[in-house]
């Protein structure tokens, strides 16, 4: 593996060849944001929170899947980049329910973490909200998709460490929804009791049955970075 | 500039259901010149040399592209024609495809040869069904002719969604699976269809191979300005006397296809380019047809003076909306909230703020949207904000 040079911030640093440009940030102490990205899976590019400026590029390019190549020269933080991450920050909350409040799992949420890193406020856009019916049939995990992100790190948990794919993407565009079989609610049937996707979920869309309030036992609720 | 007709040139002369019509124009000329006599290498340079950019509305050269696949590593490589044709506003692929299959067929035999490539495909728009026989049976003839000994060639339908003309969602299609975009890179040409090397071209890009392997690069060379060699065809739509399809040199005017060929009268907005295109005013009339102004995929479509600037671009983000395939957040949330904003000023009902929340959403979408769809899409919003903003000023809801 060839080594390559590129400059992050203005400082120049060494990689190897087919690291992603998240991965050599991270590896120099760099702290990009991610939302649909885990190391774990393969990235998709979805979420768009991980942009980042590369001389030359018309557009920002995703961090977490543009490798890195000979003489890049990037910004990972540059006005640029921190007002598009807080535009696509803001559009994910005005679409979610809101009720953080209500939230069991508001204190490890990582879009909360992140929309507090950024310091975005109450949305602007008055974009009507996703509600679907809460999906409590199955003894092992409820689905609130009401808060979902569809950053599709339970698909892919699924599929690829799992290997049971029983989660697909249903309809398009601001109706595109995780869903299974032919949008069912999930149930015994399809799903076993493995917990994957739950400890991929960023939200509170998936979480287990009986451990329903565990992460909020004891703490204050706080927004933090 | 005059109208020119190097793509059309057969259309409306030959008879598309008979390959010895097409044989009678030089066909397959071109094809027979290169396999006897030109190497891969030499027919790619050729097209480099032409200068042919991409037709289907990104303009990327035509000669790079094949030369990127053909050094690619790859045991299988594939040669895609897009015939999609989603663009709002653009039927030129079907004009051509409905009178001259044959010109295509032999220009992707062309291409499978230069590149490598032993299978190609026609992914073909859903709504152009009507068109599978007789694209079917030119293949057949020309199989039966002995032009398809080195590529077979096979028709994909589409599904009826805009985003599957985008190239990585059409092979997630031919592939089998849900029409999504694919981060890049990887590149078409390096890992397309099934991970291997493959070309993509728009139908029109296609059309011109045969004419350029025959009269050489030097004479595509000298027609049309700088950076926009050759023709383009364009699709001219909405409020004209004569719409229709027109091929006009690169670098004519609008002036001259909208007003003298399509005899427009009281035009007020041009959309060239279709939904992700641009928007401009009739005051601009003058603006040369090229990729170093304005092109796309060449749908001309015409409003005038009857028509509200802030009802067309409230229709063409809720197609765009609609369209959106819903992978990347900036695009599947940007277009709905666009939608909401611009409906509301549609009823005057528009707040002082929106104004520059259309701009900063327009940047980040611009900025950050995985394809090409949320990348352009806040093109009429920025253009109509630029041309055409006391429009938006006066639906301002008053207290
Ligand atoms: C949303 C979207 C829709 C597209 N639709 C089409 C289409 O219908 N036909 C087409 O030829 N290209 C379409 N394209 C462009 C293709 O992605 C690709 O650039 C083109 O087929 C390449 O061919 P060319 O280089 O010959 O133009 C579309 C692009 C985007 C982003
Ligand atoms: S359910 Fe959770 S993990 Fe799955 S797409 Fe939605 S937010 Fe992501
Ligand atoms: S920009 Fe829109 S159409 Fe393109 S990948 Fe993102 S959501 Fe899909
Ligand atoms: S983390 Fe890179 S696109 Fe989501």
């Amino acid at each position: 593996m060839g080594e390559i040079t590129v400059t992050i911030n203005g400082s120049q640093l060494s990689g190897s060849e087919g690291m992603t440009i998240l991965e050599a940030a991270q590896e120099n102490g760099i702290d990009i944001p991610t939302l649909c990205h885990r190391p774990e899976l393969t990235p998709i590019g979805a979420c768009r929170i991980c942009v980042v400026e590369v001389e030359g590029s018309r557009t920002l390019v995703g961090s977490c899947h543009t490798p890195i190549t000979q003489g890049m020269v990037i910004y990972t933080h540059s006005p640029k980049v921190l007002e598009t991450r807080k535009v696509i920050v803001e559009l994910l909350l005005a679409s979610h329910c809101g009720s953080c409040f209500m939230c069991d799992k508001a204190n490890v949420c990582e879009l909360r973490r992140i929309a507090a890193d950024l310091e975005v406020g109450l949305p602007r856009f008055r974009v009507r909200k996703r509600y679907y019916p809460i999906e409590d049939v199955s003894p092992y995990i409820v689905r609130d998709l009401t808060k979902c992100i569809l950053c599709r790190r339970c698909v892919r948990a699924c599929n690829e460490i799992k290997k049971a794919r029983v989660f697909g993407i249903a309809y398009r565009g601001f109706d595109s929804k995780v869903v299974v079989d032919f949008d069912q609610p999930i149930d015994k049937d399809v799903c076993q009791d493995c917990d994957v996707c739950i400890s991929f979920c960023p939200t509170g869309a998936l979480s287990r049955v009986k451990k329903l309030g565990e992460e909020k036992k004891g703490k204050a609720l706080v927004i933090s970075s | 500039m005059p109208e020119k007709w190097i793509v059309l040139r057969n259309c409306g002369v030959i008879d598309p259901k008979r390959i010895t019509t097409y044989l009678d124009r030089d066909g397959f000329k071109a094809l027979k010149k290169a396999l006897a006599e030109m190497p891969p290498e030499q027919i790619i340079e050729e097209i480099k040399v032409s200068g042919l950019r991409g037709r289907g509305g990104a303009g990327f050269p035509c000669g790079l592209k094949w030369e990127l696949a053909r050094k690619a590593q790859g045991d299988e490589k594939y040669v895609i024609c897009n015939a999609d044709e989603g663009e709002v506003g653009t039927f030129k692929d079907r004009y051509i495809l409905e009178r001259d299959p044959f010109t295509l067929i032999e220009a992707m035999a062309i291409a499978g040869y230069a590149i490598g490539a032993k299978r190609g495909y026609i992914y073909l728009r859903a709504e152009y069904h009507h068109l599978l026989d007789l694209l079917g049976k030119a293949i057949s003839q020309a199989r039966e002719k002995g032009f398809l000994d080195h590529f077979e060639i096979a028709i994909h339908e589409g599904a009826g969604s805009y985003i599957c003309g985008e190239e990585s969602a059409l092979m997630e299609s031919i592939e089998g699976k849900r029409g999504e975009v694919r981060y890049r890179p990887p590149f078409p040409p390096s890992r397309g269809l099934w991970g291997k090397p493959t070309i993509i071209n728009n139908v029109e890009t296609l059309m011109n191979i045969p004419q350029v392997i025959l009269n050489g690069a030097h004479w595509f060379n000298q027609i049309g300005t700088e950076r926009s060699k050759g023709t383009k065809v364009f699709s001219v739509s909405g409020d004209v006397k004569k719409p229709g399809v027109y091929e006009l040199v690169l670098g004519s005017q609008l002036r001259e296809l909208v007003m003298d060929l399509a005899l427009a009268e009281k035009v007020k907005i041009i959309q060239v380019g279709g939904a992700t295109g641009r928007i401009i005013p009739y005051d601009m009339i003058d603006t040369p047809l090229s990729f170093e102004t304005i092109l796309g995929a060449g749908a001309i479509t015409v409003f005038d003076e009857s028509r509200d600037i802030i009802d067309i671009v409230h229709r063409t983000i809720e197609f765009l909306a609609e369209e959106c395939c819903g992978k990347c957040a900036p695009c599947r949330e940007g277009t709905e909230v666009m939608a909401e904003i611009l409906e509301r000023f549609s009823c005057g009902e528009g707040v002082e703020r929106d104004i520059g929340v259309l701009e900063e959403l327009s940047n980040a979408m611009m900025l950050s949207s995985l394809c090409g769809l949320g990348q352009a899409a806040p093109n009429p919003v920025v253009d109509s904000l630029q041309y055409f903003r006391s429009a938006y000023e006066s639906r301002i809801r008053k207290n």
